[in-house]
């Protein structure tokens, strides 16, 4: 196999806390630069926390707290010094179910691009394009970029979400079961559109499908009751998993 | 390896550096935004502690002059400067208690008939009328008291502008209170409370009054003190309608006077000092006393919110 | 065996019960029926062009109640300018700020039981701050007496709409490193429009028809006047005024004072009922 590739986020004795329960019991994990990493595990066992720390979600509500370090680029993003918006700037993160603005297709992605940057209508233009490109939505709503981002169908409304996080031009993108409220095509292109992202991007994504963690992921990363069973190249977690519970979740017999 | 990673990709360092100039913007505004939500919520405490405070620096002379006393003197005679708040006292206690004597049983066999027995059909439309009527101002009602009702009681009962007049004018004005809170209590009992009771054989009546109405009781009696609230502070729909005469009398069919038409009337041709300062007494009392209930009103409906929650 | 004659009492029992609520919605609903039918009959026919053309009449006189109508339209208006913001905010507050904050509960305890706090005693309050000091009553005293009451109306509905607004979209927002505020306008204003309209919409349906704040504030005025400084006439108190005078014209404009009023307030609450209603679809 080649190199390792470079660590561009590393997480380190994370623990995280709902009050007094402990959600996360010391994660020690890497993900890889441009790289594309797959989180699995039975529901509950804390891979959607996970990344909710990793954009520090969390902080929205006062009773969670995380312990330990992650550091984006070898800077630790737990201190409290962090700005939290530059963070999420950053670290760009997909939802469960599409969550378009109640806005036009257009304002949608220009929107978040305006936050950072002051461009000219003809740039400003140009960035949605290659945003909604890059989304593969372009064909779809070139037509009607004015139309409400509520008027397309779940599977184009989560593409429109991609490319909105794409669109800040963001390190990372965290992809919390992206495609569970889909149907099997939107799935499908939303996979693609994955694989085609990882080029540029840091890539990591929970999901409660098997084939889907084997067909996008390089790295998955399994979980359970909190913990960090067994991580490892997806190749490998699929086919000679080093843990007994990784063997038994994977074929089914566990859950 | 930071500084790899900055080498590795300068472009990327560059919009790091454009952005933390823009977030450094909105710093600013998001702070002072902030800052403004929170003083409009200080606003509440503070209109809160103004209505008190102003009450009750106004009352101050009264309170000097002549103590408890205020609450149990009968007479007002602004003449002589001598005042005191029983009779008002007096008219709001009756007035409420017929407007909830009559309001509250009606009020629940609304709510039991738009949420048990109500056609399908019907459930909206009448749900909906029920809730604009408790919109209308309370000056209507009043006047439609004065106008339509005090002729026919002094027809049939001889006596038309009397605290019993001022007391079912209140009742209609609570009615729709009571209901659309009732039967939107009503509608928190679980389907499943109710079918198993009807699994078990019960009519009806019985799934309502075993079942229905003790899951719902504190939801009930905070929906009644909040009527009973609004009644005792009711200015208009009772200022037409009773009479304000200030004594008291046993009789309920004789005029009186409660403590927001006695302000209502005088206040604004009072003259400064003591007669001043007995109406604000007056409208600390109705102040105080329609907190206590409100307050009590709503930690009952706080108790079942959270009840329904969980 | 079952007892079938004990099943007979029972299901009696409750037919009887039952019909009592019938009896009870129709006589609710046939007092309601009867004030609304008698307000509009002596309402409708009482209203007449001059209503909207002239002065309120000196008594014994024919006239109109346009002083009384603009007058209330501008106190309407300060007051909702003044109060709408006012609770538009603080509602933002309580709901996209407060989050486990013990001043939080306070403020909503507070506020809810603003929301039913005798109005009167309002009045009493402004009449302490704004009128007894500057020795004089004023529009502006009765509109600051109707933004009190415009407070916690639109500051309960707005917390309960921005509460409704999916925590998904608000968690969207701040991932892609929007800073608070600006969530807040941009995203969360906006998908609880319809919602936040609704509430000022009805806090305008409540305070139009708002007398007792008004009694000792903005007092009336038998001429038309623009000046906010001064008393300033309004219908609520023109029909508590003309329905005690024993002048059938004055009692007349007292009814046509009272349609108008209930017709705009009706006209309010359908209005933000089906805004509210189409949001929900």
């Amino acid at each position: 196999m080649s190199a390792t590739p470079a660590e561009k986020v590393s997480v380190k004795n994370l623990r995280f806390f709902y009050g007094q329960n402990l959600a996360l019991k010391g994660i020690n994990l890497p993900l890889y630069d441009r790289k594309v990493t797959a989180f699995i595990g039975p529901s509950g066992c804390g891979k959607s926390t996970l990344l909710r720390v990793l954009n520090r979600m969390y902080d929205l509500y006062p009773k969670q707290r995380a312990e330990g370090e992650v550091l984006l680029d070898g800077e630790n993003i737990l201190g409290p010094e962090q700005d939290l918006n530059l963070l999420r700037a950053r670290i760009g993160m997909v939802f469960q179910k599409p969550t378009p603005f109640p806005m036009s297709i257009y304002e949608n992605i220009a929107f978040g691009i305006r936050l950072y940057e002051n461009l000219p209508r003809s740039e400003m233009d140009d960035r949605v394009e290659a945003a909604l490109r890059g989304a593969a939505l372009w064909d779809e709503v070139k037509n009607k970029l004015g139309a409400s981002g509520l008027s397309l169908s779940g599977g184009q409304q989560q593409r429109l979400c991609i490319a909105r996080s794409v669109a800040v031009k963001p390190d990372v993108i965290l992809f919390d079961e992206p495609c569970s409220a889909l149907d099997p095509i939107s799935t499908a292109k939303i996979e693609e559109l994955i694989d085609e992202l990882k080029a540029h991007y840091t890539i990591a994504i929970v999901t409660h499908n098997m084939q889907q963690a084997a067909r996008v992921s390089d790295y998955t990363a399994f979980m359970y009751l909190g913990e960090l069973i067994e991580f490892d190249e997806t190749d490998r977690i699929f086919t000679a998993p080093k843990q007994r519970a990784t063997q038994d979740y994977i074929t089914g017999r566990f859950g | 390896m930071v500084d790899f990673a900055m080498q590795a990709n300068p472009a990327q360092s560059q919009a790091a550096d454009s952005r933390a100039r823009a977030l450094a913007r909105f710093k600013l505004s998001d702070a002072v935004f902030g800052w403004v939500t929170r003083l409009s919520a200080l606003t509440v405490l503070l209109i809160l502690s103004g209505v008190i405070l102003s009450l009750f620096i106004g009352a101050m002379p009264t309170i000097q002059a002549y103590g408890l006393g205020f609450l149990t003197s009968q007479s007002w005679n602004p003449p002589l400067e001598k005042f005191g708040a029983a009779p008002s006292i007096y008219g709001t206690l009756v007035t409420s208690v017929i407007a909830m004597l009559i309001a509250v049983p009606v009020g629940v066999g609304v709510a039991i008939f738009l949420t048990e027995l109500c056609p399908p059909a019907l459930r909206r439309p009448v749900g909906i009328a029920i809730e604009l009527l408790a919109g209308i101002p309370s000056i209507i009602y009043g006047m439609w008291g004065f106008f339509v009702l005090n002729p026919f009681l002094q027809g049939v009962l001889g006596s038309g502008l009397s605290l019993f007049t001022a007391g079912v004018v209140l009742a209609i004005m609570v009615l729709p209170f009571i209901s659309s809170i009732t039967r939107d209590v009503f509608e928190t009992v679980p389907p499943m409370l109710k079918e198993s009771a009807y699994g078990l054989g019960c009519t009806r009546w019985e799934v309502i009054r075993s079942v229905v109405i003790p899951y719902t009781r504190v939801g009930i009696i905070g929906g009644v003190m909040l009527a009973l609230g609004r009644a005792l502070g009711e200015t208009m729909a009772v200022t037409f309608v009773v009479g304000n005469a200030n004594r008291i009398s046993p009789n309920w069919l004789d005029p009186g006077t409660t403590i927001s038409a006695t302000i209502a009337n005088q206040f604004g041709e009072a003259e400064p000092g003591l007669y001043t300062s007995s109406l604000m007494t007056l409208g600390l009392l109705l102040f105080l006393v329609t907190f206590v209930v409100l307050a009590g009103a709503r930690l009952m409906l706080m108790r079942l919110e959270r009840r329904a929650g969980a | 065996m079952k007892d079938v004659s004990k099943y007979r009492v029972r299901a009696r029992s409750s037919s009887i019960w039952m019909a009592l609520s019938v009896a009870a919605t129709a006589l609710g609903l046939g007092m309601l029926a009867l004030i609304l039918g008698s307000l509009f009959w002596n309402g409708f026919t009482s209203l007449s062009p001059r209503v909207f053309t002239e002065m309120t009449p000196p008594p014994g006189s024919a006239g109109g109640l346009l002083n009384a109508i603009v007058g209330s339209l501008m106190m309407t208006a300060l007051g909702v300018l003044v109060g709408a913001p006012l609770g538009i905010m603080a509602g933002t507050w309580l709901a996209e700020y407060s989050a486990g904050s013990r001043l939080a509960s306070v403020v909503r305890f507070i506020n809810d039981i603003l929301l039913s706090a005798p109005s009167i005693v309002i009045g009493l309050f402004i009449y302490t701050v704004a009128v007894a000091p500057i020795g004089r009553f004023s529009g502006i005293a009765g509109a600051l007496a109707l933004a009190v009451i415009v407070i916690p109306v639109t500051l309960r509905t707005t917390e309960d709409m921005l509460r409704l607004v999916p925590t998904a979209l608000r968690e969207a927002a701040y991932a892609l490193g929007m800073p608070r505020s600006l969530v807040i306008r941009k995203v969360i204003y906006s998908a609880a429009k319809s919602g936040i309209v609704t509430g000022v919409l009805l806090a305008v349906a409540r305070i139009s028809g708002e007398t007792a704040p008004l009694l000792f504030t903005a007092l009336n005025n038998q001429f038309f006047s623009w000046d906010m400084t001064r008393p300033v006439a309004n219908l609520p108190y023109v029909i508590f005024q003309f329905a005690s005078s024993p002048y059938k014209d004055a009692q007349s404009l007292a009814w046509a004072g009272a349609i108008i009023i209930t017709m705009t307030v009706l006209a309010l609450s359908v209005t933000a009922r089906s805004l509210s209603g189409s949001r929900n679809s």
